[in-house]
C-alpha cells in the first residue's frame, strides 16, 4: 500500500516529472485544440524522442498530452464548429450554438470544470476496478460490439432534428461513406469504383472537417456583413451552483464515458456521442433545447470524452490490449522501454499502474489551470470579422486534411463533403448523423461479420446467442426498448398515462 | 433550413438525386463479390443492407413532399432560379471559385506561396478592400501556421 502510494505521487513530487506533465497537459490543449494534429499524432512523434528517456519522464509526458488533447478538441468545436479532435465531435452540436449567443466563454469554462470532473473519476474508476473491469470488457463477444454500434446507431434519433427519416437517410449515407475501401474479412474492394486511391477508404476526420467547418464557412458566407456576436467574458469560471446542478449528469456520462472508453477499438468519440444521447434522452428540462446552445449538450460529452481517458487506460494497463488508438501507441512505448504490458505488468511492474494514475491525476488538475487560462483571448477569435474568418478556417481545414497521409486526394475530398455538407444543410439534413454513420458503420460491420463467423454464418444461432448469453441479453433488451423510444408508441403511452 | 409546412425550391430535385444516387449505391453494393452477396455473411451483405435502407428512408422523405406546400414558384426554371440565388449569392460563388482555385494551385506553387496569395485575395474581396491590413493578416497567418506546423509539429505541408 505504501509503496503504491510513493509510486502514485512520484509525478507530484519529482519536480522534472511535475514539469513534465504540466508541459505535456499545456501542449496537448493545444494540439487537441488545431485540427490538424491529433493526440496520435503528438504521441507517436513523443515516442521517436522520448525513447532513450527514463520510462517515467516519458509517460509523465505521454500522459498530459492526452488528457490535454482530448480537452482541447472542445475549444474549436465550440468557437468554429470544426472539432479539434474526433472525441469532440459531439460537443459542437450544443457549443456552437453557445457561441453564436455570445456565449463562448461560458460554455469553454464549463467544458473545462466538466472534463476535469470526467477526467478524474475516469482515474476514480481506472484505479478502483481495473482488474474488474477489465476482465468485465474481456466478456464482450463480437456480437455484443455489433450490438453496442446498434445500440450507437440509435443515437440517430437524438441527432436526426426535426425528421428522423432525414437522420436515417443520413446516418446510413456516413456508414456508406465509412465503408469504401477494402472488405476487413477478406480484402475485396467496396464502392472504390476501380480507383486505387479509395482502397485505403475514406478517413473519417476528413469527412468530419468537411461537414462541420467547410459547410459551416460556406453558410457563415450568408451572413457576410452581419456584425459577429460581442462574446460575453464577464463570468468564465462556472459557479459552484452551476456545476453542482450538472454533477448528476457529468457523473452519469462519466461512466459512460469510463464503460465505453474501457472496451478495445471504442473511445472518447463513441463515449461522447453516446453520453449526448443520454443526457438528449434522460434531461427533460434542459436549459435551452437541445442543438440550441443547451449547456447540458457540453456537459455530457465532455465529461464522457475525458472519463474515456481513463477508462482507455484499463485494457491497456491490466491486459496489455489498447482501449484506442492513444494507448495503442503507448503500449509500443512501454515496450520499447523493456516493459512487457500485458496481465503480468500489475504483478512485475505494480509501479507502472500506480505512476500513470497519479500523473493522470495531475495531468487533470493541470487541466483545470491551464483550461481556464487564456478563455477570453479565445473566445475573441469568434468576434474577428467574417471576412478574415472564413478564408482562415478554410485553411486550417486544408492543413488538418493534408496532414492525415500527406495526400491532396484528403483535401480534394475534404471540400468535397464541405459541398455535401452545405447542400444536406439546405435541405434540412444534419450532419450530425453522418458523422455518427462513418464512426460506427465499419465497427458494425467487422463485428457483424466476426459474429457471423464465430456462429458458421447461421443466422439462426447468431438470433439465438443474442437472447441466451446475459450481457448479449441485456444489450438487445436495451437496443429493442430504444428502438421503440424512437417511434409514435412511446408517445402514444405517454399520452395513455396523463389521461 | 428546412420547413415543416413548405417545400423548398430546389428540395424535390434534391431529394429526386438522393433516390438515384441510393439507387447507385445499391447498384454498386450489388456488385461486391462479383453478382450480389453470396451469403449473410458476404462482404456485400451490410452495403446492400445499407443501401436498401437509403432507398427507403429517401422513399419516405419523398413520400412526405405530398403533404408540404409547394414553393411559391412559377415553373421549373423559377424554382432553379430562385434556389440559386437564395442558396448561391455572389459571395458564395466567387469564395468556392477562389478556394478550388487555391486547392489547384497548392502544389504547383506550395502552400508558402498559395495560401498568402489565397488568404489576401479572399479578404479583400470579402471585406470589400482594405489591401493594407488583408495583407499584413494574410503575412502574420501564414507565418503563425508556418512556424507551428512544419516548424515545431513538423507536421507535412503541401
Amino acid at each position: 500500500m505504501a509503496d503504491s502510494l510513493a509510486y502514485f505521487l512520484m509525478s507530484w513530487t519529482d519536480l522534472s516529472l511535475l514539469l513534465l506533465t504540466a508541459v505535456g497537459t499545456f501542449a496537448g490543449i493545444y494540439i487537441g485544440a488545431i485540427p490538424g494534429l491529433s493526440v496520435t499524432m503528438a504521441v507517436s512523434i513523443l515516442i521517436s524522442f522520448t525513447f532513450a528517456w527514463d520510462v517515467n519522464d516519458a509517460l509523465a509526458l505521454m500522459v498530459g498530452v492526452f488528457c490535454g488533447g482530448v480537452y482541447g478538441g472542445s475549444r474549436t468545436a465550440i468557437l468554429l464548429n470544426i472539432p479539434g479532435a474526433p472525441s469532440a465531435v459531439a460537443t459542437a452540436f450544443d457549443g456552437y450554438p453557445l457561441a453564436q449567443r455570445g456565449e463562448a466563454g461560458q460554455a469553454i469554462g464549463l467544458s473545462t470544470v466538466m472534463s476535469v470532473i470526467g477526467g478524474l473519476l475516469g482515474v476514480l474508476v481506472l484505479a478502483s476496478t481495473a482488474p474488474v473491469l477489465s476482465e468485465f470488457a474481456l466478456q464482450f463477444a463480437p456480437r455484443d460490439y455489433f450490438l453496442i454500434a446498434v445500440l450507437g446507431l440509435m443515437l440517430v434519433g437524438s441527432l436526426a432534428a426535426e425528421s428522423l427519416s432525414r437522420g436515417i437517410f443520413a446516418a446510413a449515407l456516413g456508414a456508406i461513406i465509412g465503408l469504401v475501401g477494402m472488405d476487413p474479412v477478406t480484402a475485396e474492394p467496396r464502392f472504390t469504383m476501380g480507383n486505387i486511391q479509395l482502397l485505403g477508404g475514406i478517413h473519417y476526420v476528413v469527412v468530419m472537417i468537411g461537414l462541420f467547418g467547410v459547410a459551416e464557412a460556406f453558410f457563415q458566407l450568408h451572413q457576410l456583413n452581419v456584425k459577429p456576436v460581442r462574446q460575453n467574458v464577464d463570468k468564465i469560471i462556472p459557479s459552484l451552483h452551476l456545476v453542482l446542478k450538472f454533477l448528476p449528469l457529468s457523473i452519469r456520462t462519466s461512466l459512460i464515458g469510463v464503460i465505453v472508453g474501457a472496451l478495445p477499438g471504442t473511445g472518447g468519440d463513441i463515449a461522447a456521442l453516446f453520453a449526448y444521447d443520454h443526457a438528449k434522452r434522460s434531461v427533460k428540462k434542459p436549459s435551452r433545447p437541445f442543438g440550441q446552445g443547451a449547456y447540458e449538450g457540453l456537459v455530457a460529452p465532455e465529461s464522457a470524452n475525458n472519463a474515456a481517458v481513463g477508462g482507455a487506460f484499463v485494457p491497456m494497463l491490466t491486459l496489455g490490449m489498447p482501449g484506442d488508438a492513444v494507448t495503442a501507441i503507448m503500449i509500443g512505448a512501454l515496450v520499447i522501454h523493456g516493459l512487457n504490458p500485458g496481465p503480468m505488468l500489475m504483478v512485475t511492474s505494480p509501479h507502472i499502474f500506480w505512476f500513470v494514475v497519479g500523473a493522470l491525476v495531475l495531468a487533470n488538475i493541470f487541466l483545470l489551470i491551464f483550461g481556464l487560462m487564456g478563455i477570453k483571448i479565445f473566445a475573441k477569435v469568434v468576434e474577428l470579422p467574417k471576412g478574415i474568418l472564413i478564408p482562415l478556417i478554410l485553411v486550417l481545414c486544408v492543413v488538418g486534411s493534408y496532414s492525415l497521409n500527406s495526400s491532396m486526394t484528403e483535401v480534394y475530398w475534404m471540400l468535397g463533403f464541405g459541398i455535401v455538407g452545405y447542400f444536406l444543410k439546405i435541405f434540412g439534413f444534419q450532419t450530425g448523423p453522418v458523422i455518427l454513420g462513418v464512426i460506427l458503420g465499419p465497427l458494425m460491420d467487422t463485428t457483424y461479420r466476426q459474429a457471423m463467423s464465430s456462429v458458421g454464418d447461421d443466422s439462426g444461432a447468431f438470433l439465438l446467442a443474442l437472447v441466451t448469453n446475459p450481457l448479449s441479453l441485456i444489450l438487445s433488451v436495451a437496443v429493442v426498448l430504444l428502438l421503440l423510444s424512437n417511434t409514435p408508441l412511446k408517445a402514444m403511452l405517454a399520452r395513455r398515462k396523463s389521461r | 433550413m428546412s420547413s415543416h409546412t413548405k417545400l423548398q425550391p430546389g428540395e424535390r430535385a434534391f431529394n429526386l438525386l438522393l433516390l438515384l444516387f441510393s439507387l447507385g449505391v445499391l447498384y454498386e453494393a450489388y456488385r461486391i463479390s462479383g453478382a450480389g452477396f453470396e451469403s449473410i455473411n458476404s462482404p456485400g451483405a451490410f452495403p446492400v443492407g445499407l443501401s436498401v435502407l437509403l432507398i427507403v428512408s429517401m422513399l419516405v422523405i419523398i413520400a412526405g413532399q405530398f403533404r408540404k406546400e409547394k414553393p411559391n414558384t412559377r415553373g421549373a426554371l423559377d424554382e432553379a432560379r430562385q434556389f440559386l440565388h437564395e442558396h448561391f449569392p455572389l459571395p458564395i460563388v466567387i469564395f468556392s471559385a477562389l478556394a478550388i482555385g487555391y486547392l489547384f494551385l497548392l502544389e504547383p506553387l506550395g502552400f508558402v506561396v498559395a495560401t498568402p496569395i489565397f488568404l489576401y485575395v479572399a479578404m479583400v474581396y470579402l471585406r470589400h478592400g482594405r489591401f493594407v491590413s488583408s495583407a499584413i493578416i494574410a503575412a502574420v497567418s501564414i507565418a503563425i501556421i508556418y512556424a507551428l506546423f512544419k516548424l515545431l509539429f513538423q507536421v507535412y505541408l503541401p
